[in-house]
């Protein structure tokens, strides 16, 4: 994978209104997207996911900071960098009246390039089982994003920017969809795609930034986002749990959110396992679980305090 | 830069405007016609603005009760003031379709994410929807002055074309004023509340102002540009140009503002 950025931030910051009203969308954003790489941005409604990807398009302004894309201002070269970019908005909305068809016409001749432009768009509604003959208004939210996905992709851009690309998407094509985006990243070609859906970020990006109330609160590859050192351990005795056993474990400076059920224990573990075995090899041990975290588990210990960046 | 696909797609899926709008103009033109090719009914309602104040007649477009006593003079005076409010709509329309409507619905944001400057977007819906505002001008005077060539004789067919066509100026004004509302104000309910207000005022204030004398009165008429048809100028041969002109440059400055405004904000909150 190169190193050159394809995307970079500087500063970025954006609030909206003025005075006592005015509201903080986006502070101080530093961050650099690599070339070649798929690029996860986390974060809940509101955070600040779809204002900085409106600044990368220029759609809205900074109210401080600045951003390129391929090395070029994204304010003063928006259509050199637009030519060489794809973009599936989140709420997106197309011309009702109009078939698929029409709208892939449309979009391929202001990019300057009808034929093969065309040709490429059928063949990925074709892997996104889309009937593009259809008007937008006949199609349902999930078609709509399939549309929305073929125009994104149909110039075979060097970089794709998709805001929450799979809302509505089936599973098979969910599945059909992250296929597409290996092939890109094969191809040496990048995403940033945002998204609430950690199951999807974990699938298929490399690097994650996790966005809270408009501050950066950490940037990681998704492999070492995996690898944060706690389990979910849950241990299921034959009998009963032995006596006094919660008591230890309770005291073992690793071990945390602890609970009960029956003849199951269940627990958080930060650390080495030695001494819960050597805890729990007081009774009988018919079953052990222990379930990596995942990367919703990590985003939560982000955002309920417990930030490590 | 202009390519002129957007420019095509605009007139590609709002052509049938030109139908709706100048056949329809056409069909109030051809009215106001087979009334004028009746000399009794012509001169009954000469006789009629005759018992009425000022303020009447020029809610018809003219000062002069002579204008009502010829078909050529009845036809400008009530088509056009007519025609012009009818147009101003079209105006008001067309000036939201220019970017409010997209902005509104998010199209706005699939659009400029494309290869096209914001200034060629707008230049190109604008020039889009002024030959759609041309091509409606030039049907309605095609079916009117058809209506005119039927059912009257002797009549100046010419100035009334010129008449007709003397509309386009205001309207492509209405229209522009529209934009640049949109522009600037990015709520779509109020561009279209101030539009109308301009509209309506500019009315009001050709009514007024051409009814009235004074200072106050000439700045309201000088103000509207309804008072810019010049129909009775037309019908009297007084006509000067240089006022048509007037309104097409302010429209066209009005538009650079437009482009200005759209290009340093923000889109599509």
């Amino acid at each position: 994978m190169a190193s050159a950025s394809v995307i970079e931030m500087k500063g970025l910051s954006k609030t909206y209104g003025s005075g006592e009203g005015a509201t903080r969308a986006l502070d101080n954003l530093t961050l650099n997207v690599n070339r070649g790489e798929i690029f996860g941005y986390l974060g809940p409604n509101g955070a600040g996911k779809t204002t900085t990807i409106r600044m990368l398009l220029d759609l809205i302004r900074p109210t401080a900071g600045a951003a390129t894309i391929f090395g070029m201002d994204v304010r003063e070269k928006s259509v050199d960098i637009h030519r060489r970019i794809g973009f599936m908005p989140g709420e997106l909305s197309l011309w009702e009246g109009r078939t698929g068809n029409q709208i892939i016409h449309y979009v391929a001749s202001v990019r300057g390039d009808t034929k093969g432009i065309v040709k490429q768009a059928a063949e990925i509604a074709a892997r996104l089982q889309l009937d593009t003959s259809k008007r937008v208004r006949d199609l349902s939210s999930g078609n709509k994003r399939k549309l929305g996905l073929a125009l994104a992709m149909m110039h075979a851009p060097e970089l794709l920017i998709l805001d929450e690309p799979t809302g509505g998407l089936d599973p098979l094509v969910q599945q059909t969809f992250h296929e597409m985006m290996d092939e890109y990243r094969d191809k040496g070609k990048t995403v940033f795609l945002s998204s609430h859906v950690l199951s999807e970020v974990q699938a298929i990006c490399d690097r994650v930034g996790i966005l809270r109330d408009g501050d950066l609160k950490a940037v990681e590859s998704v492999e070492r986002l995996t690898q944060v050192e706690f389990h979910t351990v849950e241990v299921r005795f034959r009998d009963a749990i032995p006596a006094g056993l919660p008591q230890q474990l309770d005291a073992l400076p690793d071990i945390s959110d602890l609970s009960a059920n029956g003849a199951r224990l269940s627990m958080r573990l930060v650390g080495d396992f030695d001494p819960l075995l050597r805890a729990i090899a007081s009774g009988y041990v018919e079953s052990l679980h222990i379930e990596e975290p995942t990367l919703e588990d990590i985003f939560l210990a982000f955002y309920s305090g417990g930030e490590e960046d | 830069m202009m390519n002129g696909v957007v420019l095509g797609y605009t007139i590609r899926t709002s052509w049938k405007q030109i139908l709706y709008w100048g056949i329809g103009l056409g069909i109030l033109g051809f009215y106001i016609v087979f009334i004028a090719s009746d000399e009794g009914i012509v001169q009954g309602y000469a006789n009629l603005f005759e018992s009425m104040p000022p303020a009447m007649l020029e809610a018809f477009g003219a000062s002069d009760l002579e204008m009502f006593r010829t078909t050529e003079g009845w036809i400008v005076s009530v088509f056009v003031s007519e025609a012009a409010i009818f147009l101003s709509a079209f105006g008001v329309l067309a000036g939201l379709n220019i970017t409010a409507n997209d902005e509104r619905s998010g199209v706005m944001d699939v659009i400029l994410s494309l290869p096209i400057s914001r200034r060629a977007y707008l230049l190109e819906r604008w020039l889009g929807y002024a030959l759609i505002g041309l091509g409606i001008m030039l049907l309605c005077a095609a079916i009117t002055l058809f209506s005119v060539a039927m059912l009257t004789a002797d009549t100046e067919a010419d100035k009334i074309l010129v008449s007709i066509m003397n509309i386009y100026p205001g309207t492509l004004l209405v229209m522009t004023v529209t934009c640049l509302l949109a522009t600037i104000l990015r709520r779509r309910s109020v561009a279209i509340g101030l539009a109308a207000a301009f509209v309506v005022g500019s009315y009001v204030f050709s009514i007024v102002g051409g009814s009235a004398s004074g200072f106050v009165a000439d700045l309201m008429e000088q103000i509207s540009y309804f008072s810019y048809t010049h129909g009775e100028e037309i019908v009297l041969g007084t006509y000067d140009p240089v006022s048509a002109a007037t309104l097409i440059v302010v429209a066209l400055i009005g538009f650079a503002l437009s482009i200005r405004m759209f290009e340093s904000r923000d889109v599509g909150l």
